[in-house]
């Protein structure tokens, strides 16, 4: 189909479709006016009932926790799918694909100018910053915004800003270690061991069964604490074993021309 | 355990979410050692668990025969009317299809014992992931939990198919079939914000009670959204290019599960969204709901069909096929009350068996004759007798024929086409099948037979599979041969084994009563339905249709083999396979092409709602 | 926000989704293919907070307000952060395939990857 056709047949339907998500949304409650029930009640009680003041998080981990212990899995299966496609094989045929990128390589590395040595000195201060404030936002997850796949994000970028700092050796020592994945799989299988746990207690899966301590402590809201800590531990794994796959082959020539 | 005692508690408590944790966590546990066990122990691992999940499964399609299962994970119990906690609501179907799931996995990673490229054994936990994703989508009752579990199971899928990377063609395909269905899912979570917005709930049963009789724009639109997304996993005209694509690249115990469970789940969606929110929503506006439905479906089977004789790459072939099947299974559910229902669940369980048989089959012969292309396969075949009877049995399955599943499913339906009037349902049913048999016919007269001459080669057929096994093993083993035997059989017995009927017709009638389903998520308990084993339900019309179309089929097919020695005006199946390239066009393998008809179809889809169901 | 412009969350929520429909179908790179995918995916979040703001509500973090205080509604955010990262990581799986593909097949203009046509 050439591109014109494309085009003119898009321009009929879209715009089609675009009328009627409008017309759709005509019928919504007007903005600003939320109704439901569902958000309005949680507001209510997930203080008394969880003693977690992030009703957001209690939801995710508490109320919906299932659904979140399906989210959690399809990042793993992702980072299983990454590592499954971009994987080294063994004996693959040469394309010319890979003899342009040995060709641009060996040029790259000669244009790229060193560092300043501002951003080299500014950069390990910014990772200590970087990761206490990780930490800080994942043991507070069920009292403040932020939980543990924020904090798994923000713990990931620390090595990143390593590798920026052109410290390219240490980057690969933290992200390729084999532990890592096994980190990852542990957190993962956590999320799935602590919903367990209330099964052999004789309630329905991820039920909260830890104490609830006091509102506003750190170790409160029971399992809500204790799953949030870790999905940021496998959050952080993965997107660590995602950025070393995805650079793996950039970082083999950068420390093979030192 | 008798049969009216329900399970004690702390077991009640326990079960039903067995059979997504244990895949789960046993996939973590692979991943973590794929690379320190030897191949053989991880692929036990892999069938164990499989095996394992179809155990749990089958302890709790047998419980919820009796009883449906309600679980509320969390402890969350409704408060009064609203629902705070996510549920599983496990009533027989639900169970019968995670059960149908965990069997295909089994049989699929029974299938790749050992001698199926692994990808340095990334492919048993993503197996495993696959099947807690099916099993999760089939018995959950809330929405934004289904829109979870699509997205779990989309993912595995994606990372499945694209799992050859030595061509470039795999990449292709994932990538082709990643964009649409992400696309797809993405309306499904458009249509259930905008329901969330009037009614406040995400639970079904909640929507099901607070939405009745409300058939605004926004409750269609929504509508619209959510069935074509459902509609694109089930690979319904226009929204079906994609499935061709990742089932001409991804490995066999893949292609498998795809075709046999995963496509037939967006029907299964749109089945149990339908009675629950939807048809109760629309109540005196079903009829012409019926009528956009049966239209789509329609079209889908004869243009499967079609495609499917034109293709001659086998697994394209059989993608095609499932194309028109499941054109076929959405008559069936656009019918609507529980006689069609019962038709379309027969018809899914008796499909799913005898495509997983013939893409098994087509294992084989990839395993075997290193190649899935039919030119390349001529007269390669002459010593796979076995072979060759499996895939002739599941050609008659395709058709129809008495004996088979597909058989009574169709008699099902047509029984239900009858009583609403539609007499001209059966001929579709007749045409798709004869279409899609011959197409597989004719593949097993040059292969195995090798009569007439090397077909024309062309372009899809030349882009054949590497081999996904390893070289230097030319054996039939056992298990390449069993998982096929019992596919077949599977799909026989459904028709044949006593009891099966009577099952299917109460499972059916428990799926499309809408009130008792609301009265038994909020209260657990399960009020007994007025049976519908007193219809007179006449399959001797249907087997007589299976029967033409299986003659038919084996003459289309002879006319195409055997182009050469007939006259010209006799050369039917010579004159389906050529001319239709204006048609075969259309499937570019151009991923904007394939959005730009998923948008043409939203937007069809769409105003044909808003306009005729207001 | 006038009565009359209320409808203008949703109306962007449905222009992103436009969008990035046109962005996948006439797209000549198939990075910029999946950015529009992304793009598409961002209408819903548009749609999702729009559904459950409400004039005048605090965030949903009872710190240092009462429980029973009008907040805005926590239950779309949570959806939204399951959202996020479902695209996050279907993103970066379709990165890959296309790394992979562009190393396989040299082309990056998804007209070129002809290898799978009827």
């Amino acid at each position: 189909m050439s591109e014109r056709v494309r085009l003119g047949i898009f321009f009929i339907f879209g715009p089609l479709f675009l009328g009627l998500y409008c017309y759709a949304a005509m019928g919504l409650p007007q903005w600003g006016h939320y109704r439901g029930p569902y958000g309005d009640v949680i507001s209510r009680v997930a203080v008394f009932e969880r003693h977690a003041t992030d009703a957001v998080n209690a939801i995710n981990y508490d109320y919906r926790g299932f659904d979140t212990l399906g989210e959690e899995f399809i990042l793993f299966t992702a980072v299983l799918g990454i590592m499954l496609l971009l994987r080294r094989e063994e004996g693959a045929a040469d394309t010319k694909a890979d003899a342009r990128k040995q060709g641009e390589k060996s040029n790259e590395v000669e244009d790229n100018p060193a560092l300043s040595t501002t951003i080299q000195a500014v950069s390990l201060p910014a990772v200590f910053v970087t990761v206490i404030f990780g930490f800080y936002i994942g043991l507070h997850g069920q009292l403040t915004p932020g939980g543990g796949f924020q904090a798994g994000v923000i713990l990931a970028t620390a090595p990143i800003l390593i590798y920026l700092a052109q410290n390219t050796k240490a980057f690969k020592r933290i992200t390729s270690h084999p532990v890592i994945e096994v980190i990852e799989a542990i957190g993962a299988a956590s999320y799935g061991l602590i919903g367990i746990a209330p099964l052999l207690l004789g309630v329905p899966l991820l039920t909260n069964v830890l104490p609830r301590g006091v509102t506003g402590d750190v170790f409160s809201a029971g399992t809500i604490a204790l799953i949030s800590a870790c999905v940021g531990i496998e959050v952080t794994a993965a997107f660590l074993l995602v950025a070393y796959t995805y650079l793996q082959e950039i970082i083999s020539g950068e420390i093979a021309e030192d | 355990m008798s049969i009216s005692a329900p399970l004690p508690q702390h077991l009640a408590n326990a079960v039903p979410a067995l059979p997504i944790v244990l895949p789960l966590l046993t996939a973590t546990v692979l991943a973590v050692l794929r690379k320190h066990l030897p191949r053989p122990v991880i692929d036990a691992i892999g069938i164990g668990a499989s095996l394992l999940n179809l155990v749990v499964c089958s302890l709790l399609l047998y419980e919820a025969n009796t009883q449906t299962v309600v679980y509320w994970f969390g402890n969350w119990y409704p408060r009064g009317s609203i629902v705070l906690g996510i549920t599983f609501v496990i009533d027989p179907v639900s169970a019968g299809l995670a059960c149908l799931a965990a069997t295909l996995t089994t049989l699929a990673l029974l299938f790749s014992w050992r001698f199926v490229d692994a990808g340095s054994n990334h492919f048993q936990p993503l197996m495993l992931v696959f099947l807690a994703g099916m099993t999760g989508f089939c018995l959950t009752g809330d929405l934004f939990n289904l829109f979870v579990f699509f997205e779990l199971m989309s993912t595995a899928a994606f990372a499945l198919c694209g799992l050859k990377t030595r061509e470039p063609a795999p990449l292709q395909g994932a990538f082709n079939f990643a964009v649409t269905n992400t696309i797809a899912a993405f309306m499904v979570l458009t249509g259930i914000a905008f329901l969330y917005s009037v009614t406040g709930a995400l639970n079904m049963a909640q929507i099901g009670l607070l939405l009745a009789h409300r058939h605004d724009p926004l409750v269609l639109f929504a509508c619209a959204l959510i069935t074509c997304g459902f509609l694109t996993k089930a690979a319904i005209v226009p929204f079906h290019f994609w499935l061709a694509d990742a089932h001409a690249v991804s490995p066999t115990p893949v292609c498998v599960l795809f075709s046999g469970i995963m496509v037939e789940l967006g029907l299964y969606a749109v089945l149990r969204l339908y009675t629950v929110i939807f048809l109760p929503a629309m109540d005196t506006k079903s009829t012409s709901l019926r009528t956009i439905l049966l239209v789509f479906g329609t079209v889908t089977a004869l243009y499967g069909g079609a495609m499917c004789y034109a293709e001659h790459h086998i697994k394209r072939l059989l993608a095609f096929s499932t194309i028109s099947h499941c054109g076929l299974m959405l008559t069936a559910i656009a019918l609507q009350g529980p006689l069609a229902a019962a038709g379309f669940l027969t018809y899914l369980l008796a499909h799913a068996l005898d495509k997983a048989a013939l893409f098994l089959v087509a294992g084989i012969l990839l395993h075997r004759l290193r190649t899935a292309s039919e030119p390349a396969l001529f007269n390669q075949g002459k010593k796979l007798g076995f072979t060759a009877t499996l895939w002739l049995l599941g050609a008659l399955g395709l058709a129809g024929f008495p004996g088979f599943g597909t058989s009574l499913g169709e008699a099902l339906t047509s029984n239900a086409a009858e009583a609403a009037n539609i007499r001209w349902l059966s001929i579709v049913f007749l045409i798709s099948g004869t279409l899609t048999a011959a197409a597989v016919l004719r593949v097993g007269f040059r292969t195995f037979l090798g009569w007439g001459t090397k077909p024309i080669s062309d372009r899809a057929a030349q882009i054949d599979e590497l081999p996904e096994t390893q070289d230097g093993d030319d054996t039939t083993f056992w298990y390449h041969i069993v998982p096929p035997i019992l596919c077949i059989a599977g799909a026989i017995a459904v028709a044949l084994l006593p009891g099966v009927r009577e099952h299917i017709l109460n499972a059916a009638n428990r799926l499309s009563n809408q009130p008792a389903y609301l009265h038994t998520v909020y209260t657990g308990e399960t009020q007994p339905l007025p049976s519908l084993a007193n219809l007179d339900l006449s399959a001797r019309s249907a087997a007589f249709r299976g029967v033409i179309a299986a003659l038919l089929a084996a003459a289309l097919a002879l006319t195409s083999v055997f182009r050469s020695r007939i006259p010209r005006i006799l050369r039917i199946g010579a004159y389906l396979e050529g001319p239709l390239l204006a048609l075969r066009s259309i499937q570019s393998g151009h991923v904007g092409d394939y959005v730009l008809w998923m948008t043409v179809g939203i937007a069809t889809i769409g105003t044909t709602f808003v306009v005729m169901l207001r | 926000m006038p009565p009359h412009l209320s409808l203008l969350p949703f109306i962007v929520a449905g222009w992103l989704f436009f969008c990035g429909l046109y962005g996948i179908i006439t797209s000549r790179h198939l990075v910029h293919c999946v950015v529009c995918l992304a793009v598409l995916q961002t209408s819903t979040y548009m749609l999702l907070l729009g559904i459950g703001y409400r004039l005048g509500g605090a965030a949903p973090v009872f710190a240092d307000i009462f429980p029973g205080t009008a907040t805005v509604d926590p239950v779309v955010q949570a959806l939204m952060l399951t959202d996020v990262v479902v695209e996050a990581v279907v993103v970066a799986l379709l990165l890959a395939i296309v790394v992979k593909a562009y190393e396989k097949s040299g082309c990056i203009d998804p007209k070129d990857l002809s290898t799978l046509r009827g």
